[in-house]
């Protein structure tokens, strides 16, 4: 099937399988890899990606269903850029260890802030939780959200 | 090296907080974990497992699913079962097999590798094989019928007897004596497990999350029958492991296979629930412990006594009564392990592999002493510290448990305790604060290097070593940057390939340990090279002088006497481009050949508890505060502390993550964590991470690290001991042990669910 996919500002025309998920296209057909599975039944948060700005698990939607366009972890920063003020407070908090959940946990960070759902430490814990973190990164994820989001939120007025 | 390594001068960034240097590769999403490298073409693996625990396959109706569009080959005993032969265990011994036979072990083993041009099509294909069994009754667990218990014969590990414990036993002044278990627990690392194989003109290349490039390369080679060096494999990245990837599972033979078959890179990535049974988790154990005191508190006796269920083949087990016969002093030590042979896979290392099941008993054991004694549970541990091995009188390189338990209690609030069980409360919650002690042997393995320093000032480290997220990118940039005299921005670290020059598995809490020693040995070799040619050339401003008095520091070479070259000047003169240096380290203790062994594919260890001179183990010391809600008995950890003896600290930010991620591996351990296993039909009942449950942010509150300082010269030059698992360690007994504060439960079976205080 013919489908029409924007990821990261580039529109892509891909021919899939039905059954493709959104994550199996980003993955294996555009080689965008930054986005993980972990579990591939909605389980675990490593495959989360924006969808018109929402977090969204591209394990459980299929890529010839997405409406909208997809926010991959490669389209925070390119290369040798500066780093988006989540993934700038991900590095210097060390809120990860092996890095494998870190894609799906900055994105969702991302979300949860521009959610209004980071007002304080334990709504971060609870708004994050859908990420799952083996290594257990967790009291620095809560971290490194808190540090972000005034950044973020300088920056949202900027480009107003 | 020279014996005693310089480090740690003015300006090293030895034990200084530095932030990752393959961080930026994480947090944007361009640190390529094995399946995500790029191959060209790939066809798509699917495995069958078996859905029967125990029997024989009859036969396979492969005819509709053969018929999908794009099924490229199916893999069965009968199609393939002889191209492969089983992987050997890391431990040595046997274990279960998969397509060499039509035999069925356990749940969910490999009988079958579809193959496609696509992973949808693979994954239908799959569904439409119909298996025909001839099933026999399985054994699930401990006590079900057909189970066979053993004694383990003492092999790679011991058993201890010191004194007469059970007269000590029979004659006490106060004994307690307890049964306790632990489940089954998997490791469940975010990533999948994964194998994506390519052969090129006869050479195989394997890309596979791997806590040991050499142990996989050396194992499918064999498995195969070809020569190693005809095998690579490349892990750069790895999405966790925690045991679950250290030694070969079947299954990467038979994406190789299936790879030469179809003569396209084959790419495979198991499910979640394929993980559960394909490779290795932790083993079910039962625990017999018997403390004897006197009024006083002092230890008379203690006998520890295991079960750990395994294989029918396998004898696989981890006999954490080495750690546990040392932990106090006592003249009555006895210790014994049994295995029990059921119709499962075989476990193998998780976090901790003895220490985490094995001190779970004896640490709810003294907290229970203490209670009956009326003495404090940490002065308890006072009283029966000691500097020497109960089990042999040697030394320990160093201890410094009670450091860690004044420290932690300190930080923890200890002294607010009221040790009455359920006297503290706050609001709806009861409270309860419990302590545990922690401690995991110090382990180092032989490792080569190899170290360029270019003329720019610019370091190259090669060394097949892994990042399983424990930072050790980062630690070998800043030990070579320690040992040059450079910035670890100035260092470029290739590991996680079989192509570089091997180190051994990054497991056992010996990691660190291994490669800074390989690393050191290499960067000094390089620097005696440079400081010999700046001597004893007949220009230059160190002509003349001692070549062992120079150091490399802020990129120059310099003498005692302030006389100083540019690092740059000192290279060019041996070699207009890039001077290189290859090294072997193998640490005391081990034989001449551990190199040649390690080139095999077999770690040569040296063991914290097996050494002839010392006894190394690193400890802690575990707090917890739980609450359990007076009414509906939900049980919450809002603080931990842990604070841990364990030599030089390399990076103390990454070492901070390491370290906190054991004891919330801890809080999984002792309240969530536990694979289900259906009694009749010895399967796994929620094996998938929704329902095995790991802590989750919202699980997961305050939890404090408390480093102590800590000079060991006996446990290796460098004084480096690891630190990957003895987080874990104790964390379960606290846990008990602050429930039964709160409660005046003891709930010595794990996980501690809310129908236990009901
Ligand atoms: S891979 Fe999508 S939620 Fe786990
Ligand atoms: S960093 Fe390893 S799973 Fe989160």
């Amino acid at each position: 099937m013919d489908v029409l996919l924007t990821v990261n500002g580039q529109q892509h025309r891909l021919d899939l399988d039905i059954r493709v998920t959104l994550l199996d296209a980003l993955r294996e057909r555009l080689g965008l890899t930054g986005t993980k599975k972990g579990c591939d039944q909605g389980q675990c948060g490593a495959c989360t990606v924006l969808v018109g700005g929402r977090r969204v698990l591209s394990c459980f939607i299929l890529a010839a269903t997405v409406d909208g366009e997809v926010t991959t972890i490669e389209g925070l920063a390119g290369e040798g850029d500066p780093l988006h003020p989540m993934q700038q407070a991900f590095l210097d908090c060390d809120a990860f260890q092996c890095g494998y959940c870190t894609p799906g946990q900055i994105l969702s960070a991302i979300a949860c802030v521009q959610e209004g759902h980071a007002e304080s430490e334990d709504e971060i814990h609870e708004y994050m939780s859908g990420n799952l973190c083996r290594c257990a990164a967790y009291p620095k994820i809560v971290e490194a959200v808190q540090r972000a989001k005034p950044l973020m939120q300088v920056q949202a007025k900027e480009s107003d | 090296m020279a014996e005693d390594p310089k480090t740690a001068t003015a300006g090293s960034p030895f034990g200084k907080p530095q932030v990752r240097i393959d961080g930026r590769a994480k947090v944007t999403g361009r640190a390529l974990y094995p399946s995500d490298e790029p191959v060209g073409n790939p066809a798509y693996a699917f495995l069958l497992t078996s859905a029967i625990a125990r029997g024989r396959i009859r036969r396979f109706d492969l005819g509709e699913a053969r018929a999908v569009e794009g099924v490229l080959d199916i893999l069965t005993h009968e199609t393939a079962g002889g191209e492969a032969k089983p992987p050997e265990m890391q431990s040595g011994g046997k274990t279960t097999t998969t397509l060499e036979s039509d035999r069925v072990w356990h749940d969910g083993q490999i009988i079958g590798v579809v193959v496609a041009n696509s992973y949808e099509i693979a994954r239908e294909a799959a569904f439409r094989v119909r298996v025909h069994y001839e099933k026999e009754a399985p054994s699930a667990s401990f006590g079900s019928p057909g189970a066979e218990e053993e004694v383990r014969e003492p092999g790679e590990h011991k058993d201890y007897r010191v004194g007469n414990a059970d007269a000590e036993l029979a004659s006490a002044e106060v004994t307690v004596d307890g049964w306790y278990g632990t489940p089954t627990q998997h490791h469940n690392p975010i990533e999948l497990f994964t194998t994506t194989c390519a052969w090129e003109n006869g050479k195989l290349t394997i890309w596979e999350p791997s806590q040991f490039v050499y142990g996989l390369r050396g194992n499918v080679a064999g498995q195969l029958g070809i020569d190693p060096e005809d095998v690579r494999v490349v892990s750069r990245f790895v999405g966790g492991a925690f045991g679950s990837k250290g030694g070969a599972t079947a299954r990467t033979a038979w994406i190789a296979v299936a790879a030469r078959r179809v003569n396209r890179p084959v790419k495979l990535v198991a499910t979640r629930d394929q993980g559960f049974t394909i490779v290795t988790y932790r083993a079910e154990t039962r625990h017999h412990l018997q403390l004897a005191a006197t009024r006083d508190g002092r230890l008379t006796a203690l006998r520890h006594e295991g079960w750990e269920l395994t294989s029918r083949p396998s004898d696989y087990n981890v006999s954490g009564t080495e750690t546990t016969a040392r932990m106090y002093a006592c003249p009555n030590i006895l210790t014994k392990v049994n295995i029990v042979h059921a119709d499962r896979n075989t476990p193998g290392f998780m976090r901790a592999p003895p220490d985490t099941p094995y001190m779970f008993p004896l640490e709810c054991a003294m907290d229970e002493l203490a209670a009956r004694l009326g003495i404090d549970p940490i002065e308890l541990r006072r009283i029966n510290d000691t500097q020497t091995d109960p089990t042999n009188g040697q030394t320990f390189s160093s201890r410094h448990l009670m450091d860690c338990f004044d420290r932690g209690a300190e930080r923890f609030g200890w002294s607010r305790r009221d040790p009455r069980p359920g006297s503290m409360s706050n609001g709806d919650w009861l409270v309860g604060l419990g302590c545990a002690s922690a401690a995991y042997p110090s382990n180092i393995a032989a490792t080569a290097a190899r170290v360029s320093l270019r003329p720019d000032g610019h370091a190259r480290v090669q060394i097949a070593a892994h990042d399983i997220g424990t930072g050790a990118y980062t630690v070998v940039a800043i030990m070579a940057a320690d040992q040059l005299g450079l910035a670890p921005e100035q260092v470029t670290v290739e590991m996680g390939d079989s192509s570089l020059p091997p180190a051994s598995l990054a497991a056992g809490s010996s990691h660190t340990a291994t490669i800074t020693h390989a690393v050191a040995k290499a960067c000094g070799e390089l620097r005696d090279r440079i400081a010999r040619a700046a001597t004893t050339s007949n220009n230059g401003p160190l002509a003349g002088r001692d070549p062992a008095t120079l150091v490399l520091s802020a990129g120059r070479l310099t003498a005692p006497d302030g006389a100083a070259e540019p690092l740059v000047d000192a290279v060019k003169r041996l070699t207009p481009g890039a001077l290189e240096v290859y090294a072997e380290n193998i640490p005391k203790g081990l034989s001449p050949e551990a190199m040649e062994t390690l080139y095999k594919g077999k770690p040569p260890m040296s063991r914290g508890q097996n050494r002839e001179d010392v006894t190394a183990y690193a400890f802690g010391a575990q707090f917890v505060e739980v609450r359990v809600h007076s009414r509906t008995r939900e049980i919450r950890v809002p603080r931990m502390v842990g604070a841990f003896a364990s030599g030089r600290i390399v990076n103390p930010l990454t070492a901070h993550s390491q370290y906190m991620g054991g004891m919330i591996w801890g809080l999984g351990a002792a309240l969530l964590e536990k694979t289900e296993i259906d009694p009749r039909h010895a399967r796994y009942v929620n094996d998938n991470i929704s329902e095995y449950h790991i802590p989750v942010n919202a699980d997961v509150r305050r939890v404090e690290v408390i480093m102590i300082p800590e000079t060991d010269r006996d446990v290796n030059p460098l004084g480096v001991k690891g630190i990957g698992e003895i987080g874990i360690v104790g964390v379960n007994a606290a846990i008990a042990n602050a429930v039964f504060h709160a409660t005046g439960k003891r709930i010595r079976q794990l996980p501690i669910r809310i129908e236990d205080l009901l």
